[in-house]
């Protein structure tokens, strides 16, 4: 193979990954849509393009505007500008002496708790309606000057350095301002000081956020890294509700902030995210990838081997009986279907016997139905061996054939209880699991597409080799 | 002598498929649950698969001959296409279907769609390794075939391994069905069908065994309906 067939290969390989990526979170979409089973966080954003990006901007002036007209809706609002919090101030503060009087006095009251937060004022600036529109007016004044990002950026940066009470309050004081420099100040955790950083940046952000303190005193670095992991989970779904969506961030935000944008994003970060039970997503594919990968290797290579070898025999057996017995067995064995022959076979504990009897249904499974295909079809005009047959044959089935085998993978991986991805995905596909799912299915498409690139590498050698021999 | 003895065996398949369907629609009168469900799995498991193979060669007929003659852009997109589809179990695609569809019918299309893909691919590949070793056949080159050329003189000889992967639809259907009723994937609303008695944990075993022979038969059956004109396309290949 030269080097612009192996590119060219390769490029396939990604595209294919990028449609199945794309299939396969539709997929899992639609299924959880249909069986009301969605544990997916990002249920609400559309799946691959969002015309109308949400930013801070535009839910502090929606908030802003639902509790100046009071109403029902106003308490629901209030808490909602309660929870954006500083991040919101740029956009209400400024926009108060726009507002009639009574509605100014309300907006400035439902702010009440966010100045609490913020340490910066006490019930007795809150007393009344007008004192509160004085607080807020004057509080403008004098602290926009910090509502600005390079300054928070300074102030988190030597917080991340030491402990230093000063910096600490200066964050407080912008409140969810500051979230985008907490985040990006997580940094890796590796080592004692990385943790006691975390430990600094955790207790902020708790406080901002309304969230538990996460971390110890003295956490170590383990607890730290889980830690900044769940912050930046955090981010990765409440992120976009703290940030403005100004220019070019809101047309990368028409892709980021959807479904796809959401994993991609993980993905990019050298993760497939996080499954529902918490574990990496990645590290779901490292535990699971060596038992289907056997499966796979059995059901692809063994299963196509000994479908040759059953062709061959049913080719060259001398008796007639035991071509029809062979031909009967070989129907029935690719008829039956697969998962009759697993809950026959399956038991409840993963043991060494369950792996080979799983491998021997695969495999069994698979060279019945191929050994179907192979006596039924080519060999039969060419006059060819079964062998150069089947490797003549390989080319079209290989796009009927591995579908099969995974299938049969799948089934076996679920009633032999065994760690791999087939029954992984099953029960992600089952739960709503989106991460799970994507991880593992994509695991798996990665690992037939490369079997299948292999098998084209290899066939055409074979195919002269055997032809060579049979001359 | 063959093609009296191909008349025979096509006899007895067609008079034991009528068997069949008495007994299926005696023990459908009958009052056992689990009885009368083989029976409608059985009606499920023809008509469906007849359906399927039905919009698989809609589909495979066409798709297969077009990648076959050109343009070249529809050979690749039908590659791709088999890519993608083939890379992933077949079950979970089935399951998403048949969550998806708001009718079984068009669960059976989407079905019957993806094996026509399968189908489509098949038939490509052997009508271009006809064409590449027929050298009285024209112009060669992939995409410069004349298609109606291709359909007259290629289509009747490449048609045989399409006719052979048909012949497991039924058996394919079954499977999947049984596949995702293991994978607890199937929906709750679904007909009652075979799935249940082939991949459910403790069905009846009667009816168990009696599902298992009949998709074996009805393969056969298949395989026996189909073996002539498959054949015939192949030799003539």
């Amino acid at each position: 193979m030269n080097l612009q067939a192996a590119i060219r290969s390769l490029l396939g390989i990604a595209l294919t990954l990028v449609a199945v990526s794309l299939g396969s979170l539709w997929a899992c979409a639609s299924y959880a849509a249909r069986t009301h089973a969605n544990s997916d966080p990002f249920a609400s954003l559309p799946l691959f393009f969002n015309r109308a990006p949400v930013g801070i901007a535009e839910l502090a002036q929606t908030a802003m505007r639902d509790v100046s007209r009071g109403g029902p809706d106003a308490e629901r609002a209030s808490r909602e500008l309660a929870r954006l919090g500083g991040a919101a101030l740029p956009y209400v503060l400024p926009a108060l002496d726009s507002l009639d009087p009574e509605s100014r006095v309300r907006v400035a009251l439902a702010l009440t708790r966010v100045a609490e937060r913020m340490e910066v004022g006490n019930r007795d600036d809150f007393s009344s309606g007008d004192q509160a529109v004085l607080f807020w007016t004057r509080f403008w004044q004098d602290r926009a000057i910090d509502f600005r990002a390079p300054a928070v950026r300074h102030s988190t940066a030597r917080l991340a350095e030491r402990e230093v009470a000063l910096r600490r309050e200066d964050l407080i004081h912008v409140d969810t301002f500051a979230l985008p420099s907490l985040i990006e100040a997580l940094g890796e955790v590796k080592t004692p000081s990385d943790a006691a950083r975390i430990e600094r940046l955790d207790s902020v952000l708790a406080h901002v956020t309304g969230r538990s303190v996460t971390l110890g005193a003295g956490a170590n670095v383990d607890e730290a890294a889980r830690s900044a992991e769940a912050w930046r989970d955090f981010w990765d779904l409440h992120g976009s509700e703290y940030t403005a969506l100004d220019g070019p961030r809101r047309l990368v935000a028409t892709f980021a902030e959807t479904r796809y944008g959401k994993w991609l994003g993980d993905v990019l970060r050298g993760g497939f995210g996080r499954t529902r039970s918490g574990e990496s997503a990645r590290s779901l594919v490292a535990r699971s990838l060596p038992a289907t990968l056997l499966l796979l290797l059995g059901g692809l290579g063994g299963g196509f081997s000994l479908a040759v070898a059953w062709a061959r025999f049913e080719r060259r057996a001398s008796t007639a009986g035991a071509r029809y017995a062979s031909a009967v067995l070989g129907t029935a064995l690719a008829a039956i279907p697969c998962a009759t022959f697993v809950r026959l076979l399956s038991g409840s504990e993963p043991s060494r016997a369950s792996y080979l009897a799983a491998a021997a249904i695969v495999m069994l499974t698979t060279a019945a139905w191929v050994s179907r295909h192979l006596s039924r079809s080519t060999l039969v005009a060419n006059g060819s061996s079964p062998l150069a047959g089947a490797f003549f044959v390989s080319a079209p089935l290989g796009a009927t054939y591995p579908p099969f085998v995974l299938s049969a993978i799948v089934l076996v991986e679920l009633g032999f209880h065994l760690p791999g991805l087939g029954g992984a995905a099953a029960r992600a596909l089952g739960s709503g699991d989106t991460n799970a799912w994507m991880a593992a299915s994509l695991a798996l498409a990665l690992a037939t597409l490369l079997l299948r690139e292999l098998a084209e590498l290899v066939r055409p050698r074979v195919t002269a080799r055997v032809a060579e021999g049979e001359s | 002598m063959n093609e009296s003895l191909s008349a025979k065996r096509r006899a007895s398949i067609a008079l034991g498929a009528a068997a069949l369907l008495v007994l299926s629609a005696a023990l459908l009168a009958s009052r056992s649950p689990a009885l009368g469900m083989y029976a409608r799995g059985l009606e499920f498991a023809i008509l469906g698969g007849s359906f399927i193979m039905a919009v698989a060669f809609a589909v495979a007929i066409p798709c297969g001959i077009v990648a076959a003659s050109g343009p070249r852009a529809f050979d690749s997109a039908l590659r791709f296409l088999c890519n993608c589809v083939s890379s992933l179990p077949t079950v979970f695609i089935a399951a998403v279907l048949w969550a998806w569809s708001t009718r079984t019918l068009v669960y059976l299309s989407a079905l019957g769609l993806l094996h026509g893909l399968e189908l489509a691919w098949l038939l490509r590949c052997e009508a271009v390794r006809l064409e590449a070793s027929d050298h009285d056949f024209g112009p060669r080159a992939l995409g410069s075939t004349p298609l109606v050329a291709l359909v007259r003189q290629r289509l009747p000889a490449s048609i045989g391994p399409v006719l052979v992967s048909a012949s497991f639809s039924i058996a394919w259907l079954t499977a999947l069905d049984a596949a995702l009723t293991q994978a607890g994937l199937r929906p709750p609303a679904a007909p009652p069908t075979w799935g249940p008695l082939l991949g459910a944990p403790n069905p009846n075993p009667l009816a168990s065994i009696l599902a298992a022979g009949s998709v074996a038969l009805l393969t056969a059956a298949l395989h026996t309906l189909f073996r002539p004109p498959a054949r015939s396309a192949i030799d003539n290949s």
